[in-house]
């Protein structure tokens, strides 16, 4: 058997106890034992998609588990297990500095580019400026940055920081990029009427962004969390209305 | 629920703002729970181990830092009930990076510093389905009105 000490937070999921005693070769398969008796704990101790969360630290006896084999540490009897949160947090992170100018730039190209495609007849430009979106929202920023950082060294752009959360833009990007996926898809499939209609809701929705400084995109982020819609983790600046740019912070 | 607080505490917590500032600073408060009721009889203030350039928005405390003052709690017969930190010019509001960190059951008193002065001080909790930081009520005691 071994013991493990819980942190004054976690007590009121396992009956207010202080320790408690599990069977278990290892860390893992003590952690585990515990939240089989106190399910409660699990959401506690392990993020969304298993594995600790980044403040639970587990200590056999004295040493962090994530020096020695970290949930495969073996544990003996007379081992004793401490959970350890660490604490953090902070004004800080909560918004970062968006370079709206990037977002703009990204929003002109996506429109000239789609209706290129559009005129001259090209799928393949909706679609590669489907892909460009889709790849820039992966790595989490504007798909055509370096056009972007290409006309700022050059003096065209002039950069916009705005502090603001970066997500919903990520996910109105990649949103698009996704419309225009179906759209190539409907123009290759033989029905450029919707294929080419869906494209220009693209074209539409970035021009009300570029135009009229409403990010339809950003907005559906934030009724997503308000929906409580997993992975829509982040509410809107505080002051800002879902989807327009926020007010500077005091 | 309500977080009563010695006023001597909360002066503590007040002054560990403004000395910190413009970076936060952050500590435990320690005292007694009855069902969610509570009262916070002391402030015990930590060194903010976040990155130095990060510490005007961001702080951090280590695990032994935790379990030091979980032992000292225990030895006082006092309980550690949360932990206080600062917001240097930013409102007394649980950021994005304060919930995401969050622990269920502490209370979370934020002090707002506006340019170097301790303002609205406001103490918050971990909802059940860890989406949100719930405002409790922070109340100072009378001086003298706690036990200790």
């Amino acid at each position: 058997m071994t013991k493990i000490r819980l942190p004054t937070p976690l007590r009121p999921y396992a009956e207010g106890r202080v320790e408690v005693e599990v069977e278990g070769a290892s860390v893992g398969a003590a952690l585990e034992e515990l939240t089989r008796q106190y399910p409660g704990l699990r959401p506690h101790l392990y993020a969304d998609g298993g594995g600790l969360r980044a403040y639970v630290n587990v200590f056999r006896n004295e040493d962090d588990v994530r020096t020695l084999q970290g949930e495969a540490t073996p544990l003996r009897d007379a081992d004793r297990l401490l959970i350890v949160p660490s604490i953090a947090g902070g004004a800080g992170s909560a918004t970062r500095p968006v370079d709206y100018s990037a977002l703009r730039t990204n929003q002109a190209l996506i429109i000239s580019l789609v209706i290129l495609g559009f005129v001259t007849d090209q799928p393949w430009i909706a679609a590669a400026v489907g892909v460009v979106m889709l790849l820039g929202s992966l790595l989490g920023r504007p798909g055509f940055i370096l056009v972007y950082r290409g006309l700022r060294a050059a003096g065209l752009v002039r950069p916009d920081p705005v502090r603001d959360h970066a997500q919903p833009h990520v996910f109105a990007q990649g949103f698009g990029g996704a419309v225009l996926g179906v759209a190539w898809l409907s123009l290759v499939a033989g029905t450029p009427t919707l294929g080419w209609a869906l494209a220009w809701v693209v074209v539409g929705l970035a021009a009300l962004n570029l135009f009229g400084g409403f990010c339809v995109g950003c907005a559906m982020y934030y009724w997503f969390h308000r929906l409580r819609i997993p992975g829509f983790r982040v509410p809107p600046p505080p002051g800002a209305i879902p989807g327009r740019r926020p007010p500077a912070e005091a | 629920m309500t977080l009563r607080i010695d006023p001597a505490a909360l002066d503590h917590i007040r002054r560990h703002g403004e000395e910190s500032y413009p970076k936060e600073g952050a500590g435990f408060l320690l005292g007694r729970d009855h069902d969610g009721d509570r009262v916070a009889v002391r402030a015990l203030p930590q060194a903010n181990r976040a990155p130095e350039a990060s510490q005007s928005r961001r702080y951090e405390i280590g695990p032994e830092d935790v379990m030091a003052t979980e032992n000292e709690a225990e030895k006082a017969g006092l309980e550690v009930l949360g932990i206080y930190h600062s917001h240097p010019d930013h409102p007394p509001i649980p950021s994005a990076t304060d919930l995401e960190t969050a622990l269920p059951w502490y209370s979370y008193v934020i002090t707002s510093i506006d340019r170097g002065r301790a303002n609205q001080s406001r103490s918050w909790r971990l909802s059940e389905d860890r989406r949100e930081l719930f405002e409790e009520d922070l109340d100072v005691a009378p001086p003298g009105s706690l036990e200790n």
